[in-house]
């Protein structure tokens, strides 16, 4: 068996374990959290008699662990339970909303590559140079704001003051468009709408580049200091007394090596931001997983709560793998050693 | 690189291309929870307004006054407990279907067999149709304000419900995500992450005026800041009640008009007469009269003029049966809580009264602070505490778990008194989110059931002006204010409803019906 199939197999069980590891945790916080889950779905007008009659139906008073027995009897089957939020299945809310939330984090991931790897890489090039200082103040700031300030002065500046963007919602109300995928970049171009293609992101631009601008800063700063660390090796020193030219040196000496920490972080960055769209979210109504999330936790619904958190787990937990085996392919260590780690 | 440039140029084309541009008139509103569309299961603001909009009642509170008015029902008869309506021939649900006294008697049942949202008002009253347009209502025992419940019975489509019910005995699913009323507005879409979307119904039995929206967006969970630009840019018509106070007056302040809705609730912070020191009344009556009524009221005001609450004029709020004329606004006077403060038989020198506030209401902090400096005023230590809705609603289902003094609002859900007050105090209903005073008073009892049993306007008034005198002697609880609900809008929309005294209904909910309202070019 190859090193990186081993590998591969060797993740795939890790996150089946911890799967279920955070199935189990999530399902115990959820409920010895203080509240009634059926008082608060029922509402403040509810009589005691309806608040039993649900609590019942829910199997809340049972014991803890026959409740996760009926969660993984119904988690079979393919089951997630009702959300007491939307009154509609689990499985319905999430793919209603995860397209929406993961359309938003791809795009600005994409974003947080785009432009966090290149300016890393020109800081380094340029180490104590004006234009250093200038992405190290930039990345500073990005990172020390967290993402709704971003979201709320990007709204401000663009939306507000100089209406060049949208302030809401994924799609303008002219445009209906059938949801094939839910991601609506894509059903707009099915559907062959071009303008609807271009509402679609001009709906996308202010959440997504709020969204990833720590993440732009984060891997701004950190492909630096790799490729500074870099920079003092022998063999870069080799290169530049060979001749080569700096623009060679930077793209294959010096950011390969230094490329594989950034991924790692990068990685975790951008699973991350499955969980933190949430405020993103709220702020531009964008219909998304993360701010159904955040609904459901404060109205303690268990069910959803299971559903979200599983899915937004399982993502990480994907992630996690793909950027192990791309570390695996940019790391000759790992790809040919007899030993996966 | 052509190629980059050709995509660029693609892009930009595509984005020059998506400015829309509306044909129809289109009414957007916002409101913090998702619209629950099962009409059997609306409780809260938002499923209200769906409520009131997609489907239609037997009777609708009278416009700028008291009582009730027919409404699907041509006209009603009681006799005893026995209630006869007849329904109008002329009406049609949106489907199609005739409206007959058989889909009367289904959504009454519909509602006691699911049990959800305010099902309870309409506990022990049975219903038969005696013919296609006659349906009689029998009640288990008397009960004054049968009628004002009627507005929290929506007229469900029995015919189509069943067509669509599939293995679904009562068509829950189905009724989740579609409408089966006689509405004004028909449900086109429902998302409950994003919005509801509503389409005027050119088949309502009463017309829907031309000037009325065509289409309705009802909004979910939108942020503060996100309303306040949406609407300062046009796009965006009414916000909810739930703004806070500095953004409806910053949004006034940029030319929004302020609608309001006449609240049949109030501000309450309810006094636990079961622990010490407050199971004393002179206790009690000198924390009532410690309170800085008049400084709560500033602390909602949005302008000079318009404001999230009146001045409280006894323990029932102004417009209900009962209730003090305005020559008894409520008023702080320090002298008389320090007099009854000497009465109480604890020491004042002992006492660490907890005040709680509920998380999800920021505003209820600013009340516990004030209400702290009023006591430190008379020289009370008192102890702030957040607690989250869910925790306080566990916590108050025990005495000895329930602050001394839960700031809460309460509103009575059909407009009647009693849907207001005998949850609260009667003691019958102990330990509920309503009731955190745990009062046992049998006079207060009396006059609560006298007020259900009356048979005439003038028994019940009676009942509860003894109501009144009799909670504000034994203080079991602060009346902070009345409420009333406030709405910044854009000036594209005319709400009479909701901006007329003698146009609005009184029932919380009720003045977002949209077929009232009108849409004008600014």
């Amino acid at each position: 068996m190859s090193p990186v199939l081993r590998l591969l197999l060797r993740r795939l069980g890790i996150s089946l374990i911890v799967l279920i590891g955070v199935s189990m945790l999530i399902f115990t916080i959820a409920r010895v959290i203080p509240g009634d889950p059926a008082r608060i779905a029922l509402g403040p007008n509810a009589t005691p008699e309806q608040v039993a009659n649900l609590r019942a139906e829910m199997h809340l008073d049972e014991p803890l662990v026959l409740q996760y027995g009926h969660f993984l009897a119904d988690v079979s089957r393919g089951d997630l339970g009702t959300s007491l939020y939307t009154n509609r299945p689990v499985t319905l809310d999430i793919a209603q909303f995860l397209p929406a939330t993961l359309e938003l984090v791809l795009i600005a991931g994409i974003i947080m590559v785009a432009l966090g790897l290149p300016l890393g890489i020109l800081a380094a090039r340029y180490r104590g140079r004006w234009p250093d200082h200038l992405i190290r103040i930039f990345s500073l700031l990005t990172v020390s704001a967290p993402s709704f300030v971003w979201a709320v002065i990007l709204m401000l500046l663009f939306a507000f003051y100089l209406p060049i963007f949208p302030i809401a919602g994924r799609i303008s109300d002219i445009y209906d468009i059938d949801r094939h995928t839910g991601f609506l970049l894509i059903d707009t171009l099915l559907a062959g709408n071009i303008a609807a293609f271009g509402d679609a992101i001009r709906h996308l631009i202010l959440p997504a580049v709020a969204l990833a601008l720590s993440g732009i800063g984060q891997a701004a700063r950190l492909t630096r200091a790799n490729m500074v660390e870099t920079y003092d090796k022998p063999y870069i020193e080799m290169a530049q007394a060979y001749g080569f030219f700096p623009s060679r040196i930077a793209r294959i000496y010096a950011f390969k090596p230094s490329l594989i920490p950034s991924l790692t972080i990068i990685g975790l960055d951008f699973a991350a931001m499955l969980g933190n769209a949430f405020l993103v979210e709220a702020v531009f109504a964008w219909p998304g997983l993360s701010r159904y999330g955040v609904a459901v936790i404060l109205r303690k619904d268990l069910n959803a709560i299971m559903g979200t958190v599983l899915i937004i787990a399982l993502t990480f937990l994907i992630v996690n793998v793909i950027v192990d085996l791309l570390i695996a392919f940019l790391n000759p260590r790992i790809r040919h050693s007899t030993r996966a780690t | 690189m052509k190629r980059k440039s050709l995509l660029a140029a693609a892009l930009c084309a595509a984005t020059a291309l998506s400015s829309p541009a509306f044909a129809e008139t289109v009414l957007r509103l916002d409101e913090v929870a998702v619209g629950e569309l099962d009409p059997a299961k609306a409780s809260d603001y938002a499923d209200s307004i769906l409520m009131f909009n997609v489907y239609d009642t037997l009777v609708l509170p009278q416009q700028g006054g008291p009582g009730h008015v027919p409404h699907l029902a041509s006209d009603w008869s009681v006799d005893g407990s026995t209630y006869t309506f007849n329904l109008r021939d002329d009406v049609t649900f949106q489907s199609g279907n005739p409206l007959r006294a058989e889909d009367v008697v289904y959504s009454l049942e519909r509602s006691q067999a699911l049990g959800s949202g305010l099902s309870y008002l309409l506990a022990g009253v049975s219903a038969e149709a005696v013919d296609e347009h006659i349906v009689v209502f029998s009640l288990e025992q008397p009960y004054a304000p049968f009628v004002a419940s009627l507005v929290r019975l929506p007229i469900v489509d029995k015919a189509l419900v069943e067509a669509k019910k599939g293995d679904d005995e009562w068509g829950e699913a189905f009724l989740s995500a579609n409408g089966a009323g006689t509405g004004a507005y028909t449900v086109t879409s429902h998302n409950p992450q994003e919005e509801t979307v509503m389409a005027k119904n050119d088949g309502y039995f009463l017309g829907v005026s031309d000037v009325a929206p065509d289409t309705v967006r009802l909004r979910y969970g939108l942020e503060a800041a996100t309303v306040r630009t949406l609407i300062a840019q046009g796009e965006h018509d009414i916000s909810s009640q739930w703004l806070p106070p500095e953004v409806m007056t910053a949004l006034a302040n940029d030319g929004a008009q302020l609608f309001s809705e006449t609240g049949t609730g109030a501000f309450y912070l309810k006094m636990n007469t079961t622990k010490p020191p407050l199971d004393d009344v002179n206790c009690r009556l000198a924390l009532a009269h410690a309170f800085d009524y008049q400084t709560a009221i500033q602390m909602v005001a949005i302008t000079d003029d318009v404001s999230s609450g009146s001045a409280a004029t006894g323990a029932i709020p102004v417009g209900m049966f009962g209730a003090n004329g305005p020559d008894n606004v409520q008023a702080q006077n320090l002298e008389k809580a320090a007099e009854y403060l000497s009465a109480c038989a604890y020491d004042p020198a002992d006492m660490n009264i907890e005040v709680s506030w509920i998380a999800e209401v920021p505003l209820e902090e600013r009340f516990a602070l004030l209400f702290q400096s009023n006591l430190s005023q008379l020289g009370v230590q008192s102890e702030i505490k957040k607690l989250p809705w869910a925790l306080f609603a566990e916590q108050v289902s025990k005495p000895e778990n329930t602050p001394h003094v839960s700031q809460i609002f309460v509103n009575a859900v059909t407009g009647d008194p009693d849907t207001l007050l005998y949850g609260m105090y009667h003691s019958s209903t102990p330990g509920t989110w309503q009731s955190p005073e745990y009062l046992n008073d049998s006079q207060v009892d009396a006059f609560l059931d006298a007020g259900r049993s009356a048979s005439t306007d003038e028994e019940r008034e009676a009942a509860y002006s003894g109501l009144n005198a009799r909670l504000m002697e034994i203080a079991p609880t602060i009346y902070g204010y009345d409420r009333q609900s406030v709405f910044a809008a854009s000036n594209r929309v005319k709400a009479p409803a909701l901006s007329d005294p003698s146009q609005a209904f009184g029932l919380d909910g009720m003045g977002f019906s949209f077929r009232l309202m009108e849409m004008v070019e600014e």
